[in-house]
């Protein structure tokens, strides 16, 4: 794979003027809060890591995230979340994510939730642990409220509870 | 991915990449890039001295653009309403705009989809 060592990321790249302007508006309607800063407690080598993906992933096990809702209001994205084990596999999940080809995440999670690679990046020393719980949310949120209130204040709880050091988040 | 939203969602380190949506960290099965893509951005979490730091990420797609395929099969709900409604893009720049609360449009609009 060719790389570009100078290049900046162009957000809109891959983006059709519905889903630029369904970006936008999900950019304006962001909270407007003082950007956190939490310094790593120390090498990342020693870190807890935690993987939270907006892929909209659920275990078999476990309900779907509410896809149905949304046909019904284009408006309106689930707001809730899952919790994800570090053990889980393609096999293991589905993606309900109406807003891209979930194909690929199907064949290999690793594409959008790297439970393989972060585990071999333990193994090889770059981190300290995996977290026993990572965690996926439905990225389609034009109003972000509901899951800022209840959603988030839960995930911190539990990766507190797993002294979690670092939350590596990986949009889709 | 969509490094804009991500900063404006309040995250306070960046790492960004030109990957199509869906697969953020590579193609399937390619470990390699995967693990590349992975290290990448834990050298970016580490690095990271400040509040609002973006690291752009060198990793350039192997297909172009228009030949990517990253649309699901069925256009999403509010693509299919944007393309059969084109006063829903007003509605979502009055959302943008602050002039309607998100939840009261969502309201308005059931209202009007269900008398």
């Amino acid at each position: 794979m060719a790389n570009s060592p100078h290049r900046v990321v162009d957000s809109y790249r891959y983006l059709s003027p519905a889903s630029r302007a369904i970006i936008r508006t999900m950019i304006a309607l962001a909270p407007r809060d003082p950007l956190p800063w939490t310094p790593l407690r120390g090498p990342l080598s020693k870190a807890t890591v935690a993987l939270v993906s907006t892929a909209g992933l659920s275990m078999l096990a476990d309900p779907p995230f509410d896809a149905e809702r949304e046909r019904q209001d284009p408006w309106w994205g689930d707001p809730s979340y899952r919790v994800i084990p570090r053990t889980a596999t393609e096999a293991d999940i589905v993606a309900s994510h109406l807003h891209i080809e979930t194909a690929y995440i199907q064949q290999d999670l690793d594409v959008a939730l790297p439970l393989r690679r972060l585990a071999e990046a333990k193994v090889a020393g770059l981190i300290g642990a995996l977290a026993p719980s990572h965690y996926s949310f439905m990225g389609y949120l034009l109003d972000p409220a509901e899951f800022l209130e209840h959603s988030v204040p839960a995930m911190i709880e539990r990766m507190q509870a797993e002294s979690v050091d670092a939350a590596v988040f990986v949009p889709v | 991915m969509i490094p804009d939203l991500s900063a404006a969602a309040g995250a306070p380190r960046v790492a960004a990449i030109e990957f199509p949506f869906g697969r953020p960290l590579g193609q399937p099965h390619d470990a390699a890039t995967q693990r590349a893509v992975l290290h990448a951005t834990l050298d970016a979490l580490q690095g990271a001295s400040s509040p609002g730091t973006v690291v752009h990420l060198p990793f350039e797609w192997p297909e172009p653009p228009d030949q990517v395929h990253w649309h699901p099969k069925e256009p999403s709900p509010i693509v299919q309403l944007l393309a059969r409604d084109p006063t829903a893009f007003q509605r979502l720049a009055r959302l943008a705009d602050g002039d309607i609360p998100p939840e009261a449009s969502r309201r308005s609009l059931r209202k009007r989809a269900h008398p």
